[in-house]
């Protein structure tokens, strides 16, 4: 591979390289061609072929970077976590707005054609996320006393949950889809399922970042600054997701 | 084949920043010809070049999508911050060199799907702004307008946490925060904003996108949607938008004021804490101002005038700056002080013909008139283009280690200064007297401004031999000029110290900064 021939080595003369950054920008591009052969021109198969082409680089270039960066940049890394959450919570609060906009404009609420929302499951899905924020930080606390066996352990327990919540997710919406409530129904249709969707994307990047550095843990390359980033973008999850649960389930 | 390889797959900030500098020219030469297509169509009453509406909305399309999204951001927050941050604060790279990789390379799948829109059917139609319902229904393909926003804005993000990261933790030793350059302070102020609106943009652009293909009701008010929501959001960003450009480019030009006035800047820290910071909080209050003819409840209305009158003490205590810091110096008129001082002039002009616009009950005359177009451009686009133009003239001899050619870079100046006036004065001046409104492919109910129509496509044309002689100016310089000392400005600032191209890694030695220095030492007449 091309690439790592100059990584890992600074101070030296030859200018930095990486192709990573490179293929996943290709990655994406086919991703937004993809949607559109599908969604403007109707030609489902180039829009297969988009995506068949899209996914590979995308998931190839971060297997490349993460393997080939583990631990660079290592100090700056949680600040700049921090950085990125302050964007990622601005998405959240347009929608927000939005959503606030609409229902206080609204003459009556809920809107015709809405259906009772389940408030077990979200209790319990709020629950298994919250357990799993203090099982990443549980797992934390092992990466700081360098127990790695006991990191990986309480690392899988916190994906484990994480895709708990996808799967109950899963099901509700599943379930309401089935009952005739969707995006088309009504305003309140179309503010659930992109306010869930949203918050349900972010739990996916969050899982995808564990899974991501768990192979290159399991071989016994631990990086500190990248799990404490980990652990934050995680946490931010959680957070929003109690201001969904109280917005769009409980008002 | 490894020169290839060094370049594409680049992670140095020096090559980062170069292929931004291509990208973002290259875009820059795309969107021009949409302009001059459109002053081509509108210099005589009736079909010139086109008998259809959607094409000429398609070229609006992509000038001002172009231009802003393709051209002014990259050119400043990618090209301008990329090449010049880490010099400036005596750091070997950025923070991640990885991810401004992939920042510029998100920007370039970016500008890629911009230009599809002149080879794929039904080219996207809604202008830059993207407004609902006419984006929701048209047969154009909105689509491509939100991906292109979207790659674009993320690229900025990513490239906006690296920067802020960057700057915090990677000064040289010694270089405390009040000794940055007041270019550092402007892109921290544009990145920083960066963060905070561009997201709010990519949700109000995914959303139409969502409303046309997924069927969702966010903008459909039969079904309980608003309109309205879309223009909030997507000025939410986009007033912003016009500070993240005009911070780095009167950031450029302060660099270039002291280095060639031979002063310090006037007022450094009121101009950094006072003016660059007032920007940034003061810039998110102020979108309701495109909105004043769209419904607004007076409140609102009233309350956003007073802080968008409020926006010009910061932006006034910038200026005083920037003329104290010309104040008794030793001026000399290179390419880039010409540069410099035109963009002055020219974001005065414009500057000042915002406040009757910034006045609700003036502009509900001039809203959508040419007048409006004639005030952003002058703010907007030449200053805008005229700084970045400083700026690529500046430090062309850091870039390239080679010199350009001073008299073609003077009678460009002066072909791209007299072409701007000639459109955008006039373009006022008919705003203003006939209330011809904009936006029209062609203008058959105003047969009186014919004349001004034809002067103002005169005009482009100045404008474009400008453009052209800078282009092919720097690619000869770059060829083939001759070569150029390490510090031909004789200036203070860090980035001088290096050699001309500078290597990966920028020093030999990471650089010491001493107790008395600043960028700006210069001695005192």
């Amino acid at each position: 591979m091309a690439a790592h021939e100059s990584a890992h080595h600074e101070g030296h003369d030859a200018w930095g390289t990486s192709i990573w950054p490179f293929v996943i920008s290709f990655g994406v591009l086919a991703l937004t061609l993809s949607f559109t052969f599908h969604f403007v021109y109707h030609s489902t198969f180039t829009a297969v072929i988009a995506l068949g082409l899209g996914i590979p680089l995308i998931l190839g270039g971060i297997a490349g970077w993460v393997s080939e960066a583990m631990g660079e940049g290592e100090g700056f890394s949680f600040t700049s976590m921090a950085w990125f959450i302050l964007a990622e919570a601005m998405i959240f609060v347009s929608c927000f707005v939005g959503y606030w906009f609409s229902r206080l404009e609204a003459p009556f609420w809920p809107p015709e054609g809405s259906v009772a929302l389940p408030k077990v499951l979200p209790l319990v899905m709020t629950v298994a996320l919250v357990v799993s924020s203090l099982t990443i930080h549980r797992a934390e606390h092992f990466l700081h006393e360098g127990n790695r066996d006991g990191f990986v352990k309480w690392l899988l327990l916190t994906i484990l949950l994480g895709l708990a919540f996808l799967g109950m997710s899963a099901y509700e919406w599943n379930h309401l889809i089935h009952e005739n409530f969707t995006v088309k129904t009504n305003i309140f249709g179309t503010f659930f399922y992109s306010i869930t969707g949203l918050h349900g994307s972010h739990v996916i990047v969050g899982l995808a970042i564990f899974i991501a550095g768990l192979l290159p843990a399991m071989k016994g390359n631990l990086s500190v600054g990248f799990w404490r980033t980990a652990g934050l973008y995680w946490h931010f999850v959680d957070i929003i997701w109690f201001f969904v649960v109280s917005q769009v389930y409980f008002w | 084949m490894s020169v290839i390889k060094e370049w594409v797959f680049t992670t140095d900030h020096k090559r980062v920043g170069i292929l931004y500098l291509i990208g973002s020219v290259a875009a820059f030469v795309v969107a021009g010809i949409m302009a001059l297509l459109m002053r081509a169509e509108l210099s005589a009453i009736g079909p010139t070049l086109t008998a259809n509406p959607t094409t000429y909305n398609v070229w609006l399309y992509a000038h001002g999508a172009i231009m802003i999204l393709g051209f002014q951001i990259p050119a400043l927050t990618g090209f301008a911050a990329n090449y010049c941050i880490p010099l400036m604060i005596g750091a070997k790279d950025v923070a991640f060199p990885r991810l401004n990789a992939f920042s510029v390379w998100l920007f370039y799948m970016g500008v890629i799907l911009a230009l599809l829109t002149f080879v794929i059917p039904d080219p996207p139609d809604v202008l830059w702004t993207g407004y609902p319902p006419y984006s929701t229904i048209t047969t154009g393909n909105t689509a491509l307008y939100t991906f292109t926003v979207l790659l674009i804005g993320f690229a900025s993000i990513i490239a906006g946490v690296n920067f802020l990261t960057t700057i915090a933790y990677m000064r040289a030793q010694g270089m405390t925060w009040n000794k940055l350059n007041f270019f550092v302070w402007s892109i921290i102020g544009s990145f920083v904003m960066q963060l905070i609106y561009v997201p709010v943009l990519g949700t109000a652009v995914l959303l139409i996108s969502f409303d046309k293909y997924l069927g969702t009701n966010f903008f459909d008010p039969t079904i309980g949607g608003d309109v309205l929501t879309y223009q909030n959001l997507f000025w939410f960003y986009s007033h912003p938008a016009v500070y993240v450009i005009f911070l780095p480019f009167i950031g450029i030009l302060m660099e270039i004021l002291a280095t060639f006035a031979k002063n310090p800047v006037f007022n450094y820290k009121v101009a950094v804490y006072g003016g660059c910071w007032g920007i940034v909080i003061i810039s998110g209050e102020v979108w309701i101002h495109h909105l004043y003819v769209s419904g607004m409840p007076d409140w609102l209305r009233i309350g956003q005038m007073v802080t968008t009158l409020l926006i010009s003490v910061p932006v006034g205590l910038i200026t005083i700056s920037m003329v104290g810091t010309l104040y008794k110096g030793s001026i000399t008129f290179e390419t880039p002080m010409l540069y410099g001082l035109g963009t002055l002039v020219l974001f005065l002009i414009g500057g000042l013909t915002g406040i009757p616009l910034a006045v609700t009950s003036l502009t509900v005359n001039l809203s959508e008139t040419y007048y409006v177009v004639g005030h952003f451009h002058y703010v907007m686009a030449v200053a805008g283009t005229m700084a970045i133009f400083a700026g690529v003239y500046y430090w062309f001899p850091k870039m390239t280690g080679k010199m350009y050619s001073e008299l073609w870079g003077k009678i460009g100046f002066w072909f791209t200064f007299v072409g701007a006036n000639v459109i955008f004065w006039t373009m006022m001046d008919v705003g203003v007297r006939t209330g011809l409104p904009r936006r029209y492919y062609d203008f058959a109910a105003f047969p009186q401004v014919a004349n001004e129509q034809y002067i103002m496509s005169v005009g482009a044309i100045i404008i474009a031999i400008g453009f052209t002689i800078t282009l092919l100016n720097w690619i000869i310089g770059a060829a083939r000029g001759p070569k150029a000392s390490d510090n031909p400005w004789g200036s203070m600032s860090l980035e001088w110290t290096t050699v001309s191209p500078p290597p990966h890694g920028n020093w030999p030695k990471p650089p010491v900064v001493a107790e008395d220095w600043n960028p700006y030492a210069y001695t005192k007449r």
